[in-house]
């Protein structure tokens, strides 16, 4: 059962087209373990459908129209399977596709002895999509945001003193929020994670590494 | 409100058939026409109804010049042209198809003028639930309606604020700037709208800003 979700500003965001690639992504992927969000949206396209019609129609001429159907020939119908919607504790189609594989197939980078991460392009030029591996029991050194950063949990799961987040679960944090993830002891913890600035490290032990992680978006 | 929507045709172009819950309007009855007989005369009223309104679309907010916005009338309508196989009118009203279809294209507009480099297209971002049992299916399909109907009801400062959100794609922090509104009044009044508009959400999310 999913307990952390999306707030509503960023679901209407992501419906409405004006969220970012990166951050749509990932809340795309929480849709894949998420009926009640999916349900959510599809309601807040309805909304966006009535506001559609509303809008003061703006002439169109016959030029348009003629151009369009003698291009109909070329652009025949096409028939084709309706994608399906993943299985629930499937890896969402969307990341497998930016993945281009598999988490095997990815080349982590080692921060910690127990905390790897790799960056994955999306071609969003403003925000890091990463994802991060934290082996059973590990943490992620105390850290703070400059921005702001969404975390969806992809396997496994995690505890960082607000709550226990497991697959599927949803995190939004912003600038003030300090924390300090461990993953549960059982299973290692893979999560997506989407930043608009780097994180920066609070405690002593960790704070060198903080020029290291300079933001790579793309 | 309404009549403009429903175009010059001077019939009522959405309403329910009763018993099966199944819409019968105008439009999801060209896109059937055109899926299984590429009937050239339906696309033709379904143009003349929709071009203008992806077109008012396209321009909302001027984000979009007169030429990127013609474009994108023409990509869009030749989309449904292909696409029509794909709709399912049990589950979804014909103008909240259009409507995604439209919005998909324009953000993947957005991105190629902005020179994005990414093997993403914005329909990737949305799945089909084949697996929606009928009753989920009236159900999103009921509450679409009930959306529809009480839109008109909602205070003009609330509408003003969907409209920028919705028709003209602006974030809710561009959407403060524009009305010289702070952000916390721009999110409790989308808040406010869709609360009023009765869409479902899950109230533990997780808070942001």
């Amino acid at each position: 059962m999913i307990k952390y979700h999306p707030d509503l500003d960023l679901l209407t965001e992501y419906v409405a087209g004006s969220l970012s690639l990166a951050q749509s992504a990932c809340v795309s992927a929480h849709l894949n373990y998420c009926d009640s969000c999916s349900q959510t949206v599809q309601q807040l396209q309805a909304v966006g459908a009535a506001m559609f019609e509303s809008l003061d129609p703006e002439p169109v001429g016959d030029a348009l129209l003629n151009r369009v159907l003698a291009r109909l020939d070329e652009e025949a119908p096409l028939s084709y399977e309706t994608p399906r919607r993943d299985s629930q504790d499937a890896t969402p189609a969307l990341l497998r596709r930016l993945m281009e594989g598999d988490f095997s197939d990815l080349a982590w980078k080692k921060i910690t002895d127990t905390l790897r991460t790799t960056q994955i392009k999306t071609g969003d030029p403003n925000y890091e999509f990463s994802l991060l591996h934290i082996k059973a029991g590990g943490e992620i050194p105390a850290h703070d945001h400059h921005g702001s950063e969404m975390t969806l949990v992809l396997q496994g799961g995690f505890t960082d003193g607000h709550g226990d987040y497991h697959a599927g679960d949803f995190v939004y944090k912003t600038t003030e929020d300090v924390h300090t993830p461990r993953a549960f002891d059982d299973e290692d913890c893979i999560c997506l994670a989407v930043l608009d600035a780097p994180l920066k490290f609070t405690g002593w032990k960790y704070r060198w590494m903080n020029p290291f992680l300079r933001l790579q978006a793309g | 409100m309404e009549d403009t929507q429903r175009g010059s045709r001077g019939r009522n172009s959405d309403s329910w058939d009763a018993p099966s819950g199944r819409r019968t309007d105008e439009w999801s009855e060209c896109l059937v026409l055109i899926a299984e007989r590429q009937d050239r005369a339906a696309y033709t009223r379904l143009f003349r109804h929709f071009a203008p309104l992806i077109k008012a679309f396209a321009l909302s907010g001027s984000a979009l010049s007169a030429t990127h916005a013609d474009e994108l009338v023409q990509e869009v309508m030749l989309k449904i042209w292909q696409k029509a196989g794909a709709f399912n009118p049990e589950k979804a009203a014909a103008s909240t198809w259009v409507y995604t279809i439209a919005r998909n294209c324009r953000t993947d507009m957005f991105r190629r003028l902005q020179k994005f480099d990414t093997p993403l297209a914005a329909e990737d971002f949305s799945q089909e639930q084949e697996d929606e049992e009928p009753f989920t299916q009236l159900q999103t399909r009921r509450s679409a309606e009930r959306i529809r109907e009480m839109m008109g009801n909602l205070p003009a400062d609330q509408t003003q604020i969907l409209a920028k959100v919705y028709m003209e794609g602006k974030s809710h922090a561009e959407a403060a700037a524009e009305l010289d509104l702070p952000l916390g009044t721009v999110k409790s009044r989308v808040r406010l709208a869709v609360q009023k508009l009765q869409v479902q959400f899950e109230r533990n999310a997780q808070l942001g800003a």
